[in-house]
């Protein structure tokens, strides 16, 4: 993970910091890797919203209409962020980790086939292109601290599985478009879902 | 034929029975009804009549088929027979028969039926029909992406005779409901074998959006069959459809299209489709089948670089399609292939006009080279700047023309440009780098250069800039054979020793094509030289004639050739040569001991390269006695200097100078001009204006040097600094002496051309306008202009007076300052006592001798100047004075009492007069008679009189005369005499003057010429006249026309007398006469300017 985060822009650097060296045999406290992925998710949350922006405004009208909204548009490969209070208050640690740990495995997998279709669709944007391989990389850093977290409190960590299989090729410009807000959308949406859990660990687990 | 009109125009034969009937009708009857007779027999043998159609699809084969006559049955067929064939009868056992084509014509056809009956028919080949088989269609294939539809069917042209025409008509249905959306014929030529067919067709409405199907039919056409062509059965339909999807679809997806053009968009679906935009740009919706709908989309603007979105919603979800809609590439401008090392060609080129279409939509252009067959692509995603369109085309061995053809292609369209080239005349090589220099002497480097490439077989052009520290840049070419990446050698000549240069080298080839960039700058420094001459040298013996100074002037950068180290002076004479030491480089002057004269002395200047040629200049001055000093002064910071050209001077003239100030032997700077000249401009920095300078002319000759002339000047002149130093020497009563000194030399500042004395009397500053031309009388100057004189006395000066003088020099550049000063004249003591003592002497003689005189007269001077007075009391004339003045008015006497002026109101019958002019009559106006002619009585005039002298006077007719005189009443008098007055008022109806009192001036002025006539009766009634002339105090107004009458008069304007009156005056204003303008002159006149007529 280290070596991955090496050679990236600054602001990601800072991410490399972040992120635990991930030493098995060393005893580790939960609070503190707890604290890490709680800081990281805090700086994702800051970012989210202009994503999305950036995003829709690269995609033309009506998307990039102000207050374009399509709640109804899903990803069968992508896990909604949106839960009702009560089945997520209802969960124990273990399973809001893993189902955090299980989106943000689809959406580092997402992000980088939405950052392929725009380089079809918006091959002279950089800026796009760069803020969503900065979401990708920040969505592999906070995986990396939610392992750390995930073994601190001696859960297993489930395997990456491959979420997009075969469905994401051959898809029309303007599903690779939607694919793209669902996933930016959803990317979001998860990162505060990660925020409360991780503020709710952090209240459990503290320094 | 005549079963022919049977089979096929039964009734046109009782038609035509029936018009034959009427003409001649006997005959005719006769032979109808034996032909009908006939008919009838036959027709009775067999049956009813029928007809035989007869068919073909080929031509070459005719199927016949007829109806079997009533009571016949079809299997009792026995043969058809058919004339004129090699076998005329063929069995049949049906209604139905083929035969091969008949030739053209009729032919009779029989057919004979089993129970003996038979038909006959006549057959012709117009009567034949020629349907085509029904033609099958081969394929039927759908480009989705283009909407298009591809058929492909075959001709079957084998088995027609050819050439044959083919007419097809193709049905294009769409929808369930089958409309038909294209119909189209077209023809074809059948070449006698089986040809396949291709039609295509796009659809506006995308072919996903609704089913498809497709049919086909022909008809022939050959020139050599004459029968009937008709159109063959359509073919079955083939369809197009696509598999509907459980999900509402939109189409087309993701295509490309051209900016501006009309699209069809579709949504299959379901459930019912709300709303359908591109962009946020609603669209009406038009129904298709069931829930499908479509949406127009006219004149597409040109997409962003993502595309256009055209959604559709439902209740439940959204659809959509992006569309890209752009520009085929434009054509690839400014194509240029060069090459910089003879081993790639670099082309580049501009794409011209911006497709909008990026990412995998954009421009792909493809660099093919026609004579190598080898091609290059290039493809970006993004748009690039103009100048990162180029490709590197290896080039190949032994192949010096290239043919290329660019190629720009996107999916809307696609463009090329080519261009054919020598790739040896388009060089363009690289940056001449590792540019290096040594040196080969002092003025020759070698210059070497890499220069990448392949140039074995072409010749290089180079330059090379040089470029020298206050000197214009030289570029010189050169021509160097070409070798293969290798270094290059070149030498550069004519250079200046011990100079800092700077190279820089490009390089072209031949023939030209273009320059690389200059190479790096590459700075060097030339080695040394030897001085190219000697020092300019100068010697100057000292004042005692001992001491020989020489001093050299350094060598200048261009002469020096490296930095000099020392100088070494030697001198020499008949005898021996005698070295000094040598001199460092910082010092320019030295001095030898000589016992005698006549020395040669040589200065070089050495350098590590070497010493300069020496300079020589002989120790010994010629005398010359015939020297004088004259004046110079420069002219725009020179000083010119001419001389006359002397033989003698074999060598050079030298002019050196030096401040005059200076003590001897003084030298600030000389320079040496070549012998054959005669002028030269003396120039310095070290020239100041006011310095006086002394020049010295000197002639070289084999001996040596002889002054020729000595100048002093200025390079230019200025004021004196200071005033001249002058006291008085001497003072006397009417002169002084001033003496002054010199200014010196430095203060002067310019030749003196004299001072300025100036003295006036007091001790007050001088005006500030004192000058040569200063108008102030009391200001003497006296200008002196030998400046040699010393001394001034100025003379003819008033005694004891205080004299102010000023003194300046001045110079042609201006004045001095002044000085001033106050001197007092001294007292001339003799003059005052004479000019006391006789006066005093004379007065006491004359009074002495007036005492005398005065004593000896006292009794005459008595009478004379003290008589006695005599006492009025005893007068006996003033006892009778009353009576005298009631009794008579001839005898008067003047009594002389004091006059008091008193105010008398004069009033006049008429007023004419706008103004009233209260005027003090020191003048005879008021009693002008004709100035006021028609004076109106009731106007009054002022008239001052003395109250106790008042007298009446009676009015003469003489005064009557004086018509329109004014109505003098004095009111006072009146008051007193009304009673007599009022009796002569009323006697005379023309005015009349009552005059008690005349004042002095009641002058008879108007009209002139009762002037002397009312003169006289004046003289007679005036009981007092005045001591003057009263004639001539007429006032003569200058716009008064008498007044030209009588200019010869001298008007004075006053009275002798003490009397002041006063009165109004009412001038004339009366227009209607003429006269009053004739009354001369008013005060009215005057003050209101008018005109006399």
């Amino acid at each position: 993970m280290l070596t991955l985060l090496c050679p990236l822009p600054a602001p990601l650097c800072l991410l490399s910091l972040l992120l635990p060296p991930l030493h098995p045999a060393a005893p580790v406290t939960p609070s503190e890797p707890i604290s890490q992925a709680y800081s990281l998710a805090l700086y994702m949350q800051k970012n989210t919203s202009t994503l999305l922006q950036t995003y829709l405004h690269y995609q033309g009208s009506p998307f990039s209409d102000p207050g374009f909204s399509a709640p109804e548009l899903q990803l069968s490969s992508l896990p909604p962020a949106a839960v009702s209070f009560k089945a997520w208050h209802a969960m124990d640690d273990a399973e809001r980790l893993s189902r955090a740990q299980g989106a943000f495995v689809a959406l580092t997998q997402h992000l980088q086939l939405v950052g392929d279709d725009q380089s079809d669709l918006n091959p002279g944007s950089p800026i796009l292109l760069a803020q969503l391989g900065a979401a990708r990389l920040r969505a592999q850093g906070l995986l990396g601290n939610m392992a750390a977290v995930m073994t601190a409190l001696g859960l297993s960590i489930p395997p990456e599985e491959d979420t997009l299989g075969l469905v994401s090729f051959g898809a029309s410009a303007f599903e690779r478009k939607c694919r793209g807000y669902i996933v930016t959308r959803e990317y979001g949406h998860w990162t505060d879902r990660a925020v409360r859990d991780l503020a709710l660990l952090k209240a459990k687990y503290p320094s | 034929m005549g079963v022919y009109s049977w089979w096929r125009q039964p009734s046109l034969m009782v038609d035509n029975k029936r018009p034959r009937m009427a003409p001649n009708l006997p005959q005719l009857l006769s032979a109808l009804t034996l032909l009908h007779l006939t008919v009838q027999v036959n027709s009775l043998k067999r049956g009813a009549l029928q007809d035989l159609k007869c068919t073909t699809s080929n031509i070459q084969e005719w199927e016949c088929t007829w109806t079997t006559p009533q009571g016949v049955s079809r299997g009792t067929v026995k043969e058809v027979c058919i004339k004129d064939r090699p076998q005329p009868c063929q069995k049949l056992e049906t209604t139905k028969f083929k035969i091969k084509a008949l030739l053209p014509g009729d032919h009779e056809v029989t057919i004979h039926y089993q129970n003996g009956f038979q038909s006959k028919f006549t057959l012709n080949e117009k009567d034949v029909s020629l349907i085509p088989d029904t033609p099958e269609i081969l394929a039927l294939s759908p480009d989705f992406r283009t909407s298009m539809l591809l058929l492909k069917w075959s001709d079957k042209g084998s088995a027609f005779p050819y050439p044959s025409n083919a007419t097809w008509e193709i049905k294009v249905l769409r929808s369930r409901s089958m409309e038909t959306v294209k119909l189209v014929s077209f023809n074809t030529v059948l070449s006698g074998k089986d040809t396949v067919h291709h039609w295509n067709w796009t659809s506006e409405l995308p072919l996903e959006c609704a089913p498809h199907s497709v049919g086909i039919r022909w008809r022939i056409d050959n020139h050599h069959f004459s029968g009937y062509k008709e159109w063959s059965n359509w073919s079955p339909l083939k369809n197009v459809s696509r598999p509907r999807g459980s999900e509402p679809e939109v189409f087309p997806q993701d295509i490309v299209v051209l900016a501006g053009s009309n699209i069809t968009f579709c949504c299959l679906s379901r459930t019912k489709v709300l709303s359908g935009q591109i962009g946020n740009t609603l669209r009406p919706l038009i129904p298709l089948d069931g829930e499908d709908v479509v949406i127009h989309v006219l004149n597409i603007p040109f997409s962003e670089d993502s595309g256009s979105n055209v959604v559709f919603t439902t209740h439940y979800d959204v659809y959509g399609a992006v569309i890209f809609a752009g520009y085929p590439p434009d054509i690839p401008r400014k194509l240029n292939c060069e090459t910089r090392d003879l081993k790639e060609i670099r082309c580049s080129w501009n794409p011209g006009r911006p497709t909008r279409l990026v990412g995998p939509r954009n421009t792909e252009y493809t660099l093919f080279e026609s004579i190598s067959g080898k091609s290059l692509v290039f493809k970006r995603f993004e748009t690039l700047p103009n100048e990162s369109y180029w490709l590197a085309f290896q080039m190949l061995p032994d192949q010096e023309i290239y043919n290329f053809t660019l190629t720009s292609r996107n999916r809307l369209g696609q463009a090329a440009s080519a261009l054919l080239i020598n790739v040896t005349e388009r060089v363009a090589p690289h940056v001449p780098v590792s540019l290096k220099v040594k040196d080969n002497s002092s003025t020759v480097v070698t210059l070497s250069w890499h220069l990448p490439g392949n140039f074995a077989k072409i010749t290089l052009l180079c330059q090379v800039r040089i470029y020298k520290a206050n000197s214009e840049e030289e570029v010189r070419n050169t021509t160097i054979k070409g070798v293969e990446d290798s270094v290059y050698f070149v030498n550069v000549d004519k250079l200046t020793p011990y100079t800092t240069y700077a190279f820089h080298v490009r390089c072209s080839t031949e023939p030209f094509w273009k320059w690389s960039k200059w190479s790096n700058e590459k700075q060097h420094l030339t080695t040394e030289a030897i001085p190219s001459k000697g020092p300019n040298i100068w010697r100057e013996w000292s004042s005692n004639g001992k001491k020989l100074y020489i001093y050299w002037k350094p060598l200048s950068i261009n002469e020096a050739n490296g930095e000099i180290l020392s100088y070494k002076i030697s001198c020499s004479s008949n005898e021996e040569t005698q070295s000094l030491s040598e001199i460092p480089v910082s010092q320019h002057k030295a001095e030898i001991q000589l016992d005698k004269s006549d020395y040669v002395i040589s200065v070089v200047a050495k350098n590590s390269a070497g010493s300069s040629p020496p300079s020589k200049i002989a120790s010994m001055e010629i005398p010359n006695d015939n020297i004088t000093v004259e004046q110079v002064v420069g002219m725009g910071k020179k000083i010119f200097l001419t001389w006359h050209h002397d033989p003698n001077m074999t060598c050079d003239y030298v002019i050196k100078w030096c401040n005059s100030s200076q003590p001897e032997p003084c030298l600030m700077d000389w320079i040496k001009v070549p012998s054959n000249s005669t002028e030269t401009a003396i120039e310095s920095d070290q020239f100041q204006p006011g310095v006086r300078y002394n020049f010295y002319l000197y002639g070289c000759t084999n001996q040596g040097y002889q002054l020729l002339r000595s100048v002093t000047g200025y390079i230019e002149e200025l004021a004196p600094l200071v005033a001249p130093n002058f006291t008085v020497e001497d003072t006397s009563a009417d002169s002084i002496l001033v003496k002054w000194d010199d200014i010196p030399v430095e203060k002067l500042q310019g030749f003196l051309k004299g001072y300025l004395l100036y003295f006036h009397k007091g001790d007050r500053d001088t005006p500030k306008s004192r000058g040569f031309e200063s108008g102030h009388s009391d200001i003497k100057l006296k200008n002196i202009t030998d400046t040699s004189q010393r001394t001034l006395r100025i003379a003819d000066l008033t005694e004891q007076t205080s004299y102010h003088l000023v003194m300046q020099a001045y110079t042609n550049g201006g004045l001095s300052p002044e000085r001033s000063m106050i001197v007092v004249t001294k007292e001339n003591s003799v003059g005052l006592i004479i000019a006391i003592l006789i006066p005093v002497a004379v007065a006491v003689i004359v009074g002495v001798v007036t005492s005398i005189l005065c004593y000896r007269k006292r009794e005459w001077i008595k009478e004379t100047f003290y008589p006695d007075i005599p006492n009025p009391e005893n007068c006996k004339a003033l006892q009778f004075q009353k009576s005298v003045c009631e009794g008579s008015s001839a005898l008067k006497t003047l009594e002389m009492n004091p006059c008091t002026p008193n105010n008398v109101e004069v009033l006049e019958s008429r007023s004419m007069v706008p103004k009233i002019e209260d005027t003090e009559i020191i003048s005879p106006i008021a009693e002008r008679p004709g100035e006021i002619p028609e004076a109106d009585p009731e106007n009054h005039v002022v008239v001052s009189y003395c109250p106790p002298v008042i007298e009446e006077e009676i009015a003469k007719p003489a005064a009557d005369e004086a018509g329109g005189a004014s109505q003098v009443v004095y009111l006072d008098v009146q008051s007193m005499y009304q009673p007599q007055a009022k009796p002569e008022e009323e006697q005379d109806s023309d005015p009349v003057v009552v005059a008690g009192y005349k004042p002095q001036m009641h002058l008879p002025i108007n009209p002139a010429a009762e002037d002397t006539a009312a003169e006289d009766e004046a003289d007679k009634t005036a009981g007092y006249r005045p001591q003057a002339n009263v004639n001539t105090w007429h006032l003569v107004s200058p716009d008064s026309p008498r007044s030209t009458d009588s200019n010869s008069e001298i008007v004075s304007f006053g009275s002798p007398c003490s009397i002041n009156s006063r009165q109004f005056l009412i001038p004339p204003k009366d227009e209607d006469s003429p006269k009053s303008n004739g009354g001369g002159w008013s005060f009215t006149n005057f003050f209101q300017n008018k005109p006399n007529d």
